[in-house]
């Protein structure tokens, strides 16, 4: 018994002994490897029909690739062709429908893969053909796939017919339900405008105009996925079910897929960019123009400009339950890059810039507006601050617009990492200087309580009751973080005189709230889909008005002069006479206030000195494939921040030694 | 001995209903079936796309009684997949329940087993050494000490053990895991260190009255008589006979050996089954959180009951009645 308690002993000091804290394999440190976290959350799907959070499109981003892809640098944003040779453009026919035909490029196949066993004995792979694309849009509009956004893609001829016709056809038969899914939707006769004209060629017909559809190609709800391998991947019988593997389209694809620890990729060599360098695809090139800012910041390296992608030997997204650990891998060098977290915000940043220890260990701090906004909403249908009070109420939310100190909030609790709104377009999207300088969202109490009487709120009394005017906040957040936010409105608004009292209720409850309508004030936001001021200036738009159609209209807003600007601006493209009237649109809600627009928050991102190419882009799309590193650089940089220190060690246990002994002999001593 | 056996199981039978109805109680007073969906699908899925997930997912039915087919009601789906081990998919990504438990069951066991096992040897031996030289000052410190360790909180462990071991010293990583050999190691050691430092001092502190009771009986009186040394009186004869109570212990804590420990693979990134457990909560995941906690339940009542043979075993004179 002696002796194995001996052994465990030398072997736990064995342990210590051989002490490193690499958290990777020796072997590879050498490989240009991409090290990073996984956002808060593994992700939940790779189903690209569902699969709609940032942790979700860091996975489904990178190994499915779209039809059309974004310039890497060009910003505002701009799109370029992807799987499809050209963007193509939507012709009007005299029917009253419109088109969009997609060429795919020639000589694409999927990622090899044992589900193509089910199309042909044998095979691994298979070309990508425009019915995988087809195929996809109709699982948009199967309701058992529950896709978030198929309601989207309704403007597509036939497609609500089709959603129809299947759940009939389910419903009547349940031997229908067990059949191929393809079948399936073969039976219930397709959709009407989604037409295969050629292996390569997809035609795309629309009952309206929608220019932005071209953006929701360039999502991966639209990839093309093959039958096979939604029929293959069931979840019976040991395999996957197919939300947790993916048939890779993109440049890479998955080795390991341990969501709650590793999610491992390496380059896809079935991907087009891998196969035809030759093309210079813009997709799979990396790009050759770029803004001064961007030549001055060392994103067009003549190494890298023009070359084929990508450059990494692989990419591993490690998942951090909690984010300190996470962050003091970064500091180690271990995370190539990083967020930065609210607990070590200070020894990180000060006054805006990096704290001279991070610049001494040559990080780079980059800082880029998301395309979100958040805002305080008026209920337009309400009597006190909604339409029907005219300019009594028009007055009132001018003078609580004014109140509002956004620097202030932002300061407060996003540690300055935000943009101060003025109207709703954030700074990375077209349209967006025309909101500028807007008079009403300067803080201005004198003004505001000026307004407020003039409002017939005389320094905030309400002549109906003699008492301060009493008006509700309603939030979908209950965190206690959460309600500190909210108070710092309430308490801007009773330095107006106004009392406003917060509702506090969950997201679903909140949401409840909107639907049903009993609500003054609320506070959202909005991250866009696509980098379009139609995705924006649309939450304003008469006919998704909340309270009509249960759209995303909250504010209930509907100004027949605002709605026939939005449609007109809607169908333009982007240019002078969209910006006139974006700047006319945002001029109406200058004045008639439907919402308090807040801020856009910016995100800031970390990178060592030896990952080249980072650009953040403001969306969660995550070209991780126009990414390298300098893998020795960072096998030195890591080398010199982490030797261990083993000093402590033997000192400790000199220490106990020393304290111990004395006892032993005085104990043997008076034994004998 | 059987007649026992069979009430204790009836009792435990009888637990593991409540244990059921307690937890779907709680849950969805806490959630609705729209929460849920919201967790799932995130804040931007509009209403349709809510309802379309509550009816794929089976939760559309009514919660307690459905007047039309009083079968087809949440809490009665509930007992039946529970009670037929028939578990199902996971509301937040639809693997199969099963499947989470067989991949999880790996990394949780790397980090019991070694710790359950470490924590026996340093606890044993440190308790052997202090007992050998009770009533002397390194009897006091080690008291001193395991009150100490015992009073301070584990996650100040956890915490202090990654900053000062990990970030400080630089000798394990942070957090993490890799089952490939090469590396499974160095990620063990430190969340085994910091277990072993949390539990130690109550540990030490129990075997060494244990060790202490037994140098007083007369056969270790006996065994000096006839010239034995400290060493062997206290490794060779003390601590066989002191078994019983060590036995105890262990087999209660054996079944839970396969659920993890929440906090330790929560914060070193163990993807083992209390992690499982603490995203099931965070996730509003209903069908995986109810496995845990009923797995967790019925191992809770097989150790006791394995506890109570064992005695029968390991002390001819206890009798189950």
């Amino acid at each position: 018994m002696a002796k194995v308690g001996a052994a465990v002993w030398i072997f736990i000091l064995c342990a210590l002994a051989a002490c490193t804290n690499n958290p990777y394999p020796d072997a590879d440190s050498g490989r240009s490897v991409l090290y990073r976290t996984m956002r808060k959350s593994p992700p939940k799907t790779l189903d690209p029909a569902v699969a709609y959070s940032v942790a979700d499109h860091l996975v489904t981003g990178t190994v499915y690739d779209t039809l059309i892809d974004y310039d890497y640098l060009a910003r505002p944003y701009r799109l370029i062709p992807g799987l499809v040779e050209a963007i193509p453009e939507e012709v009007e026919h005299g029917d009253g429908t419109w088109s969009l035909s997609f060429r795919l490029r020639p000589d694409l196949v999927y990622d090899t893969d044992e589900c193509f066993e089910l199309s042909r004995s044998g095979a691994r792979s298979r070309p990508i053909l425009a019915s995988d694309i087809a195929f996809e849009l109709m699982r948009l509009a199967d309701p058992s796939v529950g896709s978030p956004v198929g309601a989207v893609f309704a403007r597509i001829v036939g497609y609500a017919e089709f959603t129809k016709r299947l759940q009939a056809l389910r419903d009547g038969d349940p031997a229908f339900e067990a059949r191929r899914i393809d079948e399936q939707y073969r039976e219930a006769g397709g959709v009407d405008g989604i037409r295969v004209r050629s292996d390569r060629d997809l035609e795309i017909v629309l009952s309206q105009s929608f220019p932005q559809l071209l953006y929701w190609f360039a999502m991966e709800f639209t990839t093309p996925v093959p039958w096979e391998a939604v029929v293959y991947y069931d979840g019976e019988d040991g395999r996957d079910v197919f939300s947790e593997h993916a048939v890779a389209t993109g440049p890479f694809r998955l080795t390991r897929y341990e969501k709650r620890s590793r999610i491992s990729l390496e380059p896809n060599s079935n991907w087009y960019g891998i196969r035809h360098p030759e093309w210079h695809a813009p997709g799979a090139t990396y790009p050759t123009r770029g803004s001064q800012e961007d030549r001055s910041s060392g994103l067009l390296d003549p190494r890298y400009v023009g070359r084929p992608l990508p450059f990494l030997d692989g990419v591993e997204l490690v998942f951090e339950n909690e984010q300190i650990p996470g962050f003091n891998k970064f500091l180690q060098g271990y995370y190539d890059y990083s967020a930065i977290i609210e607990e070590t915000f200070d020894q990180v940043v000060s006054e805006g810039g990096l704290t001279p220890g991070m610049e001494a260990m040559g990080v780079g701090l980059s800082k880029t507006p998301q395309a979100a906004v958040y805002y305080v909403g008026f209920n337009m249908d309400d009597p006190v601050v909604g339409r029907s009070g005219g300019d009594r109420s028009r007055l009132l939310r001018q003078a609580m617009s004014h109140a509002i100190d956004s620097e202030e909030f932002i300061r407060l609790f996003f540690s300055d990492r935000g943009i101060a709104a003025e109207s709703p377009l954030p700074p990375s999207i077209f349209g967006s200087e025309e909101g500028e300088g807007n008079p009403f969202r300067r803080v201005d109490l004198d003004r505001a309580r000026t307004l407020l009487a003039e409002a017939g709120y005389s320094r905030g009394i309400d002549p109906a009751t003699g008492r301060p005017l009493k008006l509700s906040f309603t939030t979908g957040d209950t965190s206690a973080r959460a309600r500190l936010r909210y108070q710092f409105f309430v308490d801007s608004w009773r330095r107006i005189g106004i009392d406003v009292e917060i509702k506090s209720t969950n997201y679903n409850q909140f949401q409840d709230v909107l639907r049903r309508g009993a609500y003054q004030t609320f506070f959202f936001g909005w991250g866009a889909d696509y980098p379009d001021p139609e995705n924006f200036l649309f939450l304003l738009w008469g006919d998704l008005a909340k309270s009509k159609s249960g759209g995303a209209n909250s504010a209930n807003f509907d100004n027949p002069e605002y709605d026939a600007l939005f449609l007109e601006m809607r169908n333009l493209p982007n240019g002078p006479e969209r910006l006139a009237i974006i700047g006319r649109m945002l001029e109406i809600l200058r004045v008639e206030r439907p919402w308090i627009e807040i801020f856009t928050p910016e995100e800031y991102v970390l990178s060592h000195g030896w990952v080249r190419n980072l650009k953040s882009f403001g969306m969660s799309v995550p070209m991780l494939q126009y990414l390298d590193v300098d893998a020795p650089a960072r096998t030195e940089r890591r080398m010199a921040w982490n030797q261990p220190l083993e000093w402590p060690a033997w000192v400790l246990a000199a220490l106990v030694v020393a304290a111990v002994i004395p006892g032993i002999v005085t104990f043997l001593r008076e034994r004998q | 001995m059987i007649a026992y056996t069979v009430r204790r199981l009836a009792y435990g039978f009888a637990t593991v209903l409540g244990v059921l109805t307690f937890l779907f109680a709680l849950f969805f007073l806490y959630a609705t079936p729209e929460d849920m969906a919201r967790r799932a699908l995130g804040e931007k899925a509009p209403p349709q796309a809510l309802e379309q997930w509550i009816v794929n997912h089976d939760y559309h039915h009514p919660l307690l009684w459905n007047p039309d087919n009083p079968g087809q009601t949440l809490i009665v789906d509930h007992f039946r997949r529970m009670l037929t081990f028939d578990f199902g998919r996971s509301d937040a990504d639809d693997v199969l329940v099963t499947r989470r438990l067989r991949k999880g069951v790996g990394p949780s066991l790397s980090l019991t087993v070694p710790l359950f096992v470490g924590g026996l040897f340093v606890s044993i031996s440190l308790a052997l050494f202090v007992a050998t030289f009770r009533e002397t000052y390194i009897d006091r410190a080690g008291v001193a000490l395991c009150v100490f360790a015992m009073s301070v909180s584990i996650l100040l462990y956890i915490i202090g053990g990654q900053f000062l071991i990990a970030r400080v010293l630089r000798w394990f990583p942070i957090s993490g895991f890799d089952p490939s050999p090469e590396v499974i190691g160095r990620f063990l050691v430190l969340p085994v260190f910091v277990g072993l430092a949390a539990s130690f001092g109550e540990q030490v502190r129990f075997y060494r009255t244990v060790f202490v009771e037994e140098t007083n009986r007369d056969y270790v009186r006996t065994a000096r008589a006839k010239g034995c040394g400290d060493g062997r009186v206290m490794w060779h004869h003390v601590l066989r006979n002191a078994m019983i109570p060590i036995i105890t212990r262990v087999v209660l804590a054996i079944p839970f050996l396969f659920t993890g420990s929440i906090l330790l693979e929560s914060f070193f990134a163990i993807p083992g089954l209390g992690s499982i457990t603490v995203d099931a909560i965070h996730e509003n995941d209903f069908a995986t959180l109810r496995v845990m906690v009923f797995l967790g339940s019925l191992l809770f009542i097989v150790g006791q009951i394995a506890t109570d043979i064992c005695y029968t075993l390991a002390d001819p004179r206890v009798r189950l009645e």
